[in-house]
């Protein structure tokens, strides 16, 4: 499979009122045609920020130094006006708020119909066509009617449709998926799931699936990257990931994630917990970031940042001291 | 399946929060708010230090020296159709317009917490009742209000004061209401109410704290309308009565003579326009720096 | 046969709607009965606008009920007049959704967790501080955060807070609202973990408001099902788990996707289609009819009433299920 995208030492510093924040730290990644690269990890690690960087949508003072590479083009050093076209027809992004990036005073068929008119010079009955067609693909009941409702008169499941609908408008190569189930039901999380599934199927784009949570990755992923305190932690094919973690912050969320199956009244059975608390994202020591939580630490974790090396194929780790690997374990 | 648990009772790191002193960092950000407060400051010190700072008696009139230009030997801003020294009447008429502001907006505050705590917190009859008041005295104009308490009792600096707090109280009532209603819906709140907590507890120790710094603002917006207040008063004659100077009553002396000696109207004009500015400046500045959005 | 300490009998909760909705009323809880024993854990899962927080705010009486009735100890509490109610309340305690806004940013850790002990009177101010420093400790925290603001501690802390003051009153029964949602998954971990320890040792019983099946799972004995103001399955977590009946039950389990990709992607999903109706006019019948494969005429007509699957009391409302159960019973 040929390599669509590529980002290689993406490092990203933001300010804010207290100062620098360096949300992204030296991260690379490579995004295959018509794979799904899923960047896992919690609140605040650096997930929206690295996705917001790729296409400079960042504040004006952010600090973005690295090589994203996208179909041979480094979109950092790009002209912003070459990078405007290829954002949303190449390159289409579901941000991670729904209610906030829909504009509230157009219907979904005007948001719809100005994407298609931008990039593809779609307008009247021609545009009106296509946009019902993308919102049957999202499998919304009677398009032509939804077409002149505004956000409000949606439901955030339908709203989150209606979001990749648009993304989906210029048939881009690389869909970038910003939580997109993180507000929704189970039911409706699983509806979307199934559509991007087989979007992705019927389409075959590339898919860089931002999420917290595990199950999703699960369901979705071809491979999987970690992230921890803006660096990236591991990143393995997802079968591996799940059965054979390395780092041990990967394998400390996979054992602290209540499941299915798991039950407190069983054999005193108890959740993992990590200690400890995500550290601020400043002045970060030239020491791995999870150390003081680590129960693998050792004296040299903390006085060196481990890079990412692989350990196995096809799967790489950030670790001085990575879990043992699991006889058997391979899928 | 046994899995090991990690020893670990959660650890004590403190989060990078804003602290008091980032407070003041934060407001130090906002120039308008720091002129604002630097306004604000020059006037109260200014009021608090006017025997010391003033060269004449405010009241005595000095016989031949009426209307003198400013500028003149003696007299750097002139002096008034009395002839008495028109910056020591300024510097002196601050004392009064301050005292009517804040006393006003003061007594404004004291009426208005408890019954918009009761009224936000409880609803019901109780802010059936609250809101039906404010309407009425919505209803009527505030000089109306301030005319017939000074037409029934006289114009006296109290009843000016009494008359510009009723006027400031639907406001106020109104700001007290709303924040009490928004926090009674806060879970920390109807923690307390499940705790069982009393209910006069709950609205001393959650709801008054927590409202303060909105109430602050009102504060600061509520006394240069005061002040604002009492100088339309001084023209009706019903302000601060002479020989005591206000900024307001000066203004009012000034009208016969604004053709040919302006200065004595726009100097205090200048005076009430600087006050009441500093005060809005402030006002805004505490505003955002309340707002949690801003941070 | 143990004792139930809270049994709610017909719960009815509406609310005024929203000024368009021209003057009806949102119908947040419509039927619920369910009861939780002598130190047990129910969980209450379903989704978004289910009412599971407007029953749970009933329980404690935040809310007065439309209709129904709740009794905490054989007591009947749905109407009773706050003063009656005020001794009562140490008894009952609550646990907060969000970690930011279930603690006063303007009173110190100690403050808030001291504040159910002084509403009450019952301990002299030494005892109390005592009290309060076992409790903090037992929630897990140190010392040193006694003295902070809840803007200088972490989600997880402030959630512990939040536990510490709930239970320094040691009450019988115990509402937790989701009190894990906001939280990270390693930081969701450690409290789950101190309440199923504080489960064991203090003896609460819990009512525990999830939409988190996996957590339902791991903490509850007991589960019931919401949907759209109604239980429409309850029984133990084996039952509910391992032998749902209700259609709904049954997507939802499907629905929930599986932290591992093996089991996840093998594994047959029926997920109902569409979206719960509004509660301003749920439809007549049984209210899932609109999205549930199994509907027929009946079930858009009249509004199933409880089955007994087992004896133990697996529960559920669904015609089909029921027709099914007779034909079951007829065979045998
Ligand atoms: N515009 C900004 N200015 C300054 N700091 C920012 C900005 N945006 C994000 N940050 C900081 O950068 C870090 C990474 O944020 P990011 O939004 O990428 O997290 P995330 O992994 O997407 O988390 P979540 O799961 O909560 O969405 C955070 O510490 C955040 O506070
Ligand atoms: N005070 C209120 N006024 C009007 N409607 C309300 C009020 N509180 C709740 N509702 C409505 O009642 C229904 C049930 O709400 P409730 O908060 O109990 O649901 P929930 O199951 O807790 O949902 P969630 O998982 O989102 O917390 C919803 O439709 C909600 O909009
Ligand atoms: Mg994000
Ligand atoms: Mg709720």
């Amino acid at each position: 499979m040929a390599e669509l995208l590529s980002v290689q030492d993406l490092q990203v510093r933001l300010f804010d009122r207290l100062g620098v924040v360096v949300a992204v730290r030296d991260v690379s990644l490579s995004v295959e045609e018509g794979e799904v690269v899923a960047l896992v990890g919690e609140s605040g690690c650096g997930k929206s920020v690295t996705a917001l960087a790729l296409l400079r949508l960042l504040p004006p003072d952010a600090q973005i130094s690295g090589r994203v590479t996208f179909q041979g083009r480094d979109l950092l050093q790009l002209p912003l006006k070459e990078l405007r076209a290829i954002r949303g027809r190449d390159i289409a992004m579901v941000f991670q708020e729904p209610m906030t990036s829909l504009n509230p005073s157009f219907t979904i068929g005007n948001q719809i119909g100005e994407v298609l008119r931008l990039h593809k010079g779609l307008r009247g009955q021609q545009a009106r066509e296509r946009a019902s067609e993308l919102l049957s693909l999202v499998r919304i009941g009677s398009p032509e009617q939804r077409l002149r409702a505004y956000p409000h008169q949606l439901s955030g499941g339908m709203r989150q449709r209606a979001m990749i609908a648009m993304a989906l408008a210029c048939d881009p190569k690389l869909l970038i998926l910003d939580e997109p189930t993180t507000a929704l039901d189970v039911t409706t999380q699983a509806q979307i799931l199934d559509i991007v599934r087989d979007l992705r199927q019927r389409l075959g784009m590339s898919i860089l699936l931002i999420t917290h949570d595990l199950g999703v990755v699960a369901d979705l992923a071809d491979r999987v990257a970690v992230m921890y305190a803006g660096s990236k932690v591991e990143d393995a094919e997802v079968h591996r990931l799940f059965a054979a973690p390395r780092h041990p912050y990967t394998a400390g969320l996979l054992r602290a994630l209540p499941r299915r199956g798991r039950r407190a009244g069983d054999a005193q059975e108890r959740l993992l917990e990590i200690p400890g608390l995500v550290p601020v994202l400043r002045d970060l020591p030239d020491a791995c970031a999870f150390a003081p939580r680590c129960p693998r630490s050792q004296d040299d974790c903390s006085n060196q940042h481990p890079g990412l090396a692989p350990c196995e194929a096809d799967h790489r780790v950030a670790c001085l001291h990575p879990e043992p690997i699991v006889a058997g374990a391979h899928p | 399946m046994t899995i090991a648990t990690l020893p670990g009772a959660e650890p004590t790191i403190a989060l990078t929060q804003p602290s008091r002193q980032g407070w003041w960092r934060r407001f130090r950000r906002r120039p308008p708010a720091v002129i604002g407060l630097a306004g604000v400051v020059i006037v109260v010190l200014v009021a608090l230090l006017a025997p010391l700072l003033a060269h004449y008696s405010p009241t005595v009139s000095q016989f031949g020296q009426v209307l003198r230009a400013p500028l003149s030997p003696g007299h750097i801003l002139g002096t008034d159709e009395l002839g008495r020294d028109e910056l020591s009447r300024l510097i002196y008429g601050s004392q009064s317009t301050l005292e009517v502001g804040v006393l006003a907006t003061l007594l404004a505050m004291v009426v208005a917490i408890p019954i918009g705590i009761a009224s936000g917190y409880y609803r019901g009859p109780i802010d059936m009742v609250a809101m039906r008041i404010t309407d009425v005295v919505l209803a009527f104009p505030f000089l109306l209000i301030a005319v017939g308490l000074a037409a029934i009792f006289g114009p006296s600096l109290q009843n000016i004061i009494v008359a510009l707090g009723v006027a400031q109280l639907p406001g106020s009532i109104r700001i007290a209401r709303a924040e009490a209603m928004a926090l009674r819906e806060q879970d920390f709140v109807q923690a307390a109410i499940v705790t069982g907590v009393r209910d006069r507890v709950i609205l001393f120790r959650h709801l008054f704290p927590n409202m303060l710094s909105p109430l602050l603002v009102q504060a600061s917006v509520s006394i240069p309308a005061a002040i604002l207040g009492s100088a339309l008063l001084s023209y009706l004659g019903l302000g601060v009565q002479p020989p005591t100077p206000s900024w307001g009553n000066m203004l009012a002396s000034a009208q016969t003579y604004l053709y040919n000696d302006p200065w004595i109207a726009i100097f205090p004009g200048i005076a009430i326009f600087l006050t009441t500015l500093s005060f809005n400046l402030l006002g805004d500045g505490l505003r955002d720096l309340f707002d949690p959005s801003m941070r | 046969m143990t004792a139930a300490v809270l049994e709610v009998e017909n719960l009815r909760m509406e609310f005024r709607a929203p000024r368009n909705a021209g003057g009806r009323r949102v119908q947040a809880v419509r039927d619920v009965s369910l009861e939780v024993q002598e130190g047990e854990i129910l969980g209450l899962v379903g989704e978004t606008g289910s009412g599971k927080t407007t029953v749970g705010k009933c329980v404690v009486r935040l809310l007065r009920p439309t209709a129904g009735s709740i009794r905490f100890m054989g007591e009947d509490i749905t109407a009773m007049p706050s003063s009656q109610l005020r001794p009562l309340r140490s008894r009952i305690q609550m646990v907060f959704q969000d970690p930011y806004s279930s603690l006063d940013p303007r009173m110190t850790v100690s403050q808030i967790v001291a504040e159910p002990l002084r509403a009450h009177g019952t301990h002299s101010r030494r005892e109390a501080a005592g009290l309060v420093r076992r409790t903090v400790e037992r929630v897990g925290l140190s010392q040193q955060v006694l003295d902070r603001y809840p803007n200088e501690l972490s989600g997880g802390q402030r959630q512990r807070v939040g536990l510490a003051r709930a239970l320094v009153l040691e009450p019988r029964l115990l509402i937790a609202d989701e009190p894990v949602s906001a939280l990270d998954v390693s930081v969701r971990a450690g409290i789950l973990n101190l309440l199923v320890d504080l489960q064991r040792t203090m003896g609460f019983s819990c009512l525990f408001i999830t939409h988190d099946l996996s957590v339902a799972e791991f903490l509850c004995d007991r589960v019931a099902v919401m949907y759209l103001g109604e239980i429409v399955e309850v029984g133990t977590r084996d039952e509910v788990f391992g032998a749902a009946r209700h259609p709904y039950t049954r997507s939802l389990l499907g629905a929930a996707p599986l932290a591992d990709p093996v089991e996840q992607r093998s594994r047959q999903r029926a997920i109902l289609p569409g979206e719960p109706p509004s509660a301003i006019d749920p439809p007549p019948g049984c209210s899932l009819n609109p999205r549930c494969p199994l509907a027929d005429r009946r079930c858009t007509e009249e509004a199933p009433g409880p089955t007994q699957v087992s004896e133990g009391g697996h529960v559920v409302r669904c015609h089909r299920v029921q027709e099914q159960l007779d034909l079951e019973v007829a065979r045998s």
